[in-house]
């Protein structure tokens, strides 16, 4: 916990980039050593949208990928923060703190690595699939609106598989119809191992069908964040150990260790 | 002109004399007035990477209580017009985890150490001061926080009885003479009349404000949006309001005042030095900008040094209203 935060840096970057890649996602990029040495996928920086602190609080957002001293993060237009980050050009700077919490475990021998991505959780997992040898990459998203282009996951290990809510892209329904069908494709669906991230009521399912089959996995577990250093008290997450800030104690989680209902 | 200077003369103009930031609160000496307010800046070494917390004038640690708290269900925050709602509902691992593993920290680190307490039963106070008291060496004064939205027993709702606030006051005056101070906010009444209650039941000083009551709604669900329905609001959004209350508080009594409500820069210090503030507690500003303590120091150094003011002692409750002019003449 300490040692992830003697590692965190905040500092003033430049936007290289900052464009709509598909009907949904933005991808804002900029270069900074300190905020891209030793990152590892799942884990997160808080950005200042404006100088001026307003909006007040920093928003959290995935590492999306490290491309050398270049870093990129995909986001999506929620609210008002997202809205402005949008609207930043070539040239902005923006204030950054990361990297913070802990990331997703490295794929384990002889297990089959499942990722199961919902919406704009995908970031992280789309990282991961390009540091490691992932077997599936599975994608639930509400339209072919959020379908990624191609280029976006050519690097990316294991098959990829899409499902949207309204049939428009991939399977028809929900992404855990994949993860479901997957589980009844094994001998023995224990030897799956399953990372997830995206909304709650997404991983909660994940989550339901993991433990029926008793198969192993983590969720990135996404609480709205205040100071994303554990000094709020903002973001906690029933676990194992208590009731712990899900910003230095997760965002990721064993399934095995989450003792509350996600929704 | 500069070159016909004498050389000593030169040497004295790069290394400017430091300005005297020094303030108290009855005996206690701090070295400058920035400090964190309460539960705004973890419980121990959570600012490390980012805070020298030897530079701070004082750390104010969050609320403890006898018995360790859960604090209150998930959304606890949400951000609103330049502020934010939080209701964490004073979690905190208890009396006996803070004295074991926080204040050996803290012993180690050579800036006053206050610590902010709250009482859920009567005799909470008594365990809680008796307790800090034997640990002098590290535990300089007491915050007494008499004024938590978000909790039923020992919060704002319990304390709107003047008699009790009394009570505590006088039962924590009665075990220490460490400095303690009261910390106010609006919720419970009038603070300008509590404020000379918690006086003459012996506090040395005040803390204002605590956060005050609101509410935010997701509209599309139609429901608040944190879980507890309000919470204290913090942040710029009641720094008017604050200032408001240290400069009307200074003027009726001349006590050791520590404020806080939506200090971001140093700017924002210097507005309730000004109407009289002795220390100035940065809250939500951590969260924003987790170097806001060290960034403020500097400037409040700064202006000082560009306004020729040597000692802050020289501007402290200089605030004044210029004659009323009447539009009509
Ligand atoms: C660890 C972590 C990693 C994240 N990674 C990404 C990412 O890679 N890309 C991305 O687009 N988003 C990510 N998010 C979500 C992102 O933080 C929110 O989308 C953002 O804060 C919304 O800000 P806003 O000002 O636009 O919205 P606001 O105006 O604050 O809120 C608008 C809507 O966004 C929702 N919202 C606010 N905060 C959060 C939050 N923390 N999580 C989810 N929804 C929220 C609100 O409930 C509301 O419905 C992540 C969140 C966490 C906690
Ligand atoms: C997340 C959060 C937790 C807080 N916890 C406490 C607390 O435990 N005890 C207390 O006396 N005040 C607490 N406060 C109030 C602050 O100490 C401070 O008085 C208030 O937030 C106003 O200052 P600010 O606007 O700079 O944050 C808390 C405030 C916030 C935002
Ligand atoms: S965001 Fe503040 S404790 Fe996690």
């Amino acid at each position: 916990m300490s040692s992830a935060r003697s590692k965190m840096q905040d500092e003033v970057v430049t936007i290289l980039d900052n464009r709509k890649i598909n009907e949904k996602y933005f991808k804002l990029t900029f270069a900074s050593k300190k905020l891209s040495r030793g990152v590892v996928p799942g884990q997160f920086l808080q950005l200042q949208i404006q100088p001026t602190f307003d909006p007040l609080l920093r928003r959290p957002f995935s590492y999306y990928r490290i491309k050398g001293e270049r870093v990129e993060v995909l986001y999506e237009i929620l609210g008002r923060g997202t809205g402005i980050l949008s609207q930043k050009g070539k040239g902005s700077r923006v204030r950054i703190l990361g990297p913070l919490g802990n990331p997703f475990s490295k794929p384990k021998a002889k297990k089959t690595t499942v990722l199961v991505a919902g919406g704009i959780g995908l970031p992280p997992l789309v990282f991961f699939a390009e540091k490691n040898k992932v077997d599936y990459l599975l994608i639930g998203g509400k339209s072919k609106a959020e379908v990624l282009p191609k280029s976006e996951l050519s690097k990316v290990s294991g098959k990829v598989l899409y499902a949207t809510n309204d049939g428009s892209y991939g399977k028809k329904g929900f992404v855990t119809v994949l993860l479901d069908e997957l589980i009844h494709q094994q001998e023995d669906p224990r030897n799956l191992f399953v990372q997830t991230c995206g909304p709650k009521v997404m991983m909660q399912a994940v989550i339901d069908l993991a433990r029926k089959y008793e198969i192993p996995g983590e969720a990135s577990i996404d609480e709205t964040m205040g100071c994303g250093v554990g000094a709020c008290l903002g973001c906690m997450v029933e676990t194992d150990k208590g009731l712990v800030p899900s910003c230095v104690e997760g965002p990721v989680f064993a399934f095995d260790s989450i003792r509350q209902s996600l929704v | 002109m500069t070159m016909n200077r004498p050389k000593q003369k030169n040497k004295e103009a790069k290394t400017p004399a430091a300005v005297d930031m020094t303030c108290r609160i009855k005996d206690l000496v701090f070295k400058n007035p920035v400090t964190v307010a309460s539960g705004t800046f973890g419980t121990k070494d959570e600012y490390t990477s980012c805070v020298d917390y030897e530079k701070l004038g004082a750390v104010i640690t969050k609320t403890i209580t006898v018995k360790p708290r859960r604090g209150n269900p998930m959304p606890r925050i949400c951000e609103t017009p330049s502020g934010m709602l939080n209701a964490i509902g004073l979690q905190n691992k208890g009396l006996e985890d803070f004295i074991e593993n926080k204040i050996p920290y803290f012993a180690g680190i050579k800036t006053p150490l206050i610590v902010n307490i709250a009482g859920e039963e009567e005799n909470d106070f008594e365990i809680l001061v008796k307790a800090l008291h034997a640990h002098k060496k590290v535990v300089k004064a007491l915050e007494i926080n008499l004024s938590c939205p978000n909790v039923e027993a020992g919060g704002v709702s319990g304390m709107k009885k003047k008699e009790k606030i009394e009570k505590i006051i006088k039962t924590v005056r009665g075990e220490t003479d460490l400095p303690i101070v009261a910390k106010l906010s609006p919720e419970l009444g009038d603070v300008i009349e509590i404020a000379g209650e918690v006086l003459r039941a012996g506090a040395d000083g005040l803390s204002l404000i605590n956060t005050l009551k609101g509410l935010a709604v997701n509209i599309r669900t139609r429901q608040p949006r944190i879980a507890n329905v309000t919470g204290g609001l913090s942040g710029p959004a009641i720094r008017p309001v604050a200032l408001r209350y240290v400069y009307e508080v200074k003027k009726n009594y001349q006590v050791p005042v520590i404020a806080s409500g939506g200090i971001l820069t140093a700017d924002d210090a210097m507005e309730f030095i000004i109407v009289g503030a002795d220390l100035i507690a940065l809250g939500t500003a951590n969260f924003v900008n987790p170097t806001a303590t060290m960034d403020v120091l500097r400037g409040i150094e700064t202006f000082c040094r560009n306004q020729g003011i040597m000692s802050l002692s020289q501007i402290r409750g200089t605030f004044h209203v210029p004659p009323r002019q009447s539009c009509w003449q």
